[in-house]
């Protein structure tokens, strides 16, 4: 019988996506600093990420609402592996502190970063701020983390 | 449509690693096991239904290269892709293929080889500008919503070792179980090691090399073949909304899993679950998740999943055994996941589940679950 065998493959690829108007100035927002949602006609649910039609009832968006980068822990975690980021390839190593923040002025929750990565310091309820990159790009990571506040 | 039933099982024996054989030819393995407990060949089957996770292992149509080991040359045969619900969805899919009257004889088969793959990688290929750049996998976002969990209902880490602790003994009596452990202790797994708090090691499901099948048939082929099919009482499949940050409370509300529950019972007369269902085969991919279903699937109040575990109810012997077969706590295929559920719980109704039968089941229980985006439900009974 024949020794067995494993084929190993390796590859570079990149892909390119389009993000669509609402994206597109929510995007452009982050640039200034500028948290907005779309807010649905009909169920009023403030929706982050803002998408061009309300996907309970149906309605098109258009109503932008301000939302403030200060919010409440809806609930968190500390992770201990590694992990994989899907845009880069780059392992972010363990110990990191992640949360469901739920901005104020917002109905759906951020999923996000903590700068806190002590389970001893970490409750459901705390308020948190975000703590923005130096130099802004329009992308989710400009909010490095989310800080917790006394 | 049709009553149909499920006249046949087969699974490959799980494990870390399957180096022994390639992708089609694990699908074989459950797909050979799969007819052979049903007494059918190859040339019985009218269609045929496959379940897998293309991106886990990285490669396109898996349906073509593994097909041929699923008997689907020359057959009606398509994929179902729908993270841990793939197996479920694409059951049902085979129910009504065959209810529909369009086929009588139908194989569906689900498989995932994830030593070939990246999981983590595929699981983090999400939507490019939203999820991507905060993706904590599946690991992350189980811990986040058990905060939740814990902190409203106040379910304890050792409540959950307790489900851990059952699995991985039910699984000693199972010969397919990947990770089974007859002498697991609740100490053991709060010792195990901490991967995203409070989730240690041993709270998770592993990730499986693996394949199983069923074959369903029409009523009138399902009473010719089989002496006492596990028929089909209703199934039902629920999608949710894109993002985890717009489903409200997950672990404790888990909108998908509480529709499609209660549609099904609805449609098999369920009123009381503890007392109706004799056994149920449900996906739970971290012992705490196990716990918000007893709550979910109505056997129990919300807020007494603790107690139900702490009293026994769930184990084998029990008033309602939960997962006889180890769950997915014990073997997860990802793609295979939710097809072993129904496997199992035919199994159970067919009387031919070996040392982890429980004794005169008639009515069975079986969910999926799919990154909280989705979810199954179906019920399967001794009687037409």
């Amino acid at each position: 019988m024949s020794e067995r065998i494993s084929v190993a493959i390796e590859m570079a690829q990149g892909w390119r996506y389009s993000s669509g108007d609402a994206m597109a100035r929510f995007s452009e927002g982050l640039r200034r600093k500028r948290i907005e949602a779309l807010q649905c006609g009909g169920c009023r649910r403030r929706y982050l990420p803002p998408r061009p039609v309300c996907g309970n009832c149906h309605l098109p968006l258009s109503d932008w609402v301000p939302v403030s980068d200060k919010g409440t822990l809806e609930a968190w975690t500390v992770v201990f592996l590694p992990f994989l980021d899907a845009r880069t390839g780059e392992v972010r190593d363990g110990p990191y502190g992640m949360g469901l923040i739920r901005l104020d002025g917002s109905d759906a929750t951020l999923n996000h970063y903590l700068a806190e990565n002590d389970p001893a310091r970490l409750a459901v309820g705390m308020r948190v701020r975000a703590v923005w990159r130096e130099e802004l790009r329009g992308a989710m990571d400009d909010i490095l983390h989310f800080e917790i506040l006394p | 449509m049709r009553p149909v039933a499920i006249i046949g099982t087969g699974q490959t024996d799980h494990a870390r690693r399957r180096d022994d054989v390639s992708q089609p030819e694990l699908v074989r393995e459950a797909a050979s096991r799969a007819l052979t407990d049903a007494g059918l060949r190859p040339a019985d089957l009218d269609a045929v239904v496959i379940a897998n996770m293309e991106l886990f292992e990285g490669r396109a149509m898996p349906e073509l290269w593994v097909g041929e080991g699923a008997f689907a040359n020359g057959k009606p045969c398509m994929k179902v892709a729908t993270g841990g619900t793939s197996g479920t969805s694409s059951c049902i899919a085979g129910f009504h293929q065959a209810a529909s009257g369009l086929f009588d004889v139908v194989l569906v088969v689900g498989f995932e080889k994830h030593s070939e793959g990246h999981t983590q990688t595929g699981m983090a290929l999400t939507d490019p500008f939203w999820d991507r750049a905060v993706a904590s996998g599946a690991l992350g976002n189980f811990a986040l919503s058990i905060s939740q969990y814990m902190a409203e209902r106040g379910v304890t880490e050792e409540q959950a070792a307790r489900v851990a602790v059952k699995s991985r003994r039910n699984a000693a009596r199972n010969p397919h179980a990947h990770l089974k452990d007859a002498d697991a202790t609740v100490d053991d797994v709060l010792n195990s090691k901490l991967l995203a708090h409070p989730v240690r090691l041993m709270d998770m499901c592993p990730q499986s090399d693996g394949a199983a099948a069923i074959v369903v048939a029409s009523a009138d082929r399902a009473r010719e073949l089989c002496p006492r099919p596990a028929w089909v009482k209703a199934a039902a499949t629920r999608h949710e909304q894109p993002y985890i940050g717009d489903i409200e409370r997950r672990l404790l509300t888990m909108r998908t899993l509480k529709d499609a529950s209660r549609s099904v019972y609805a449609a098999a007369g369920i009123t009381e679950p503890l007392q109706q269902f004799d056994v149920a085969e449900i996906y739970e991919p971290v012992t705490y998740a196990e716990l918000a279903w007893y709550e979910i699937l109505g056997f129990c109040p919300e807020g007494e999943a603790g107690r139900l575990i702490e009293d026994g109810v769930t184990e084998m012997g029990g008033e309602l055994p939960v997962n006889p077969s180890g769950g997915v706590l014990s073997a997860n295929p990802v793609g295979a996941t939710g097809v072993i559920r129904m496997a199992e719980a035919a199994s159970q109704i067919l009387g031919r589940a070996g040392a982890h039968q429980v004794e005169g089941a008639e009515t069975a229980l079986v969910t999926g679950y799919g990154v909280y985006a989705w979810a199954d439900a179906a019920i399967l009974g001794s009687a037409a």
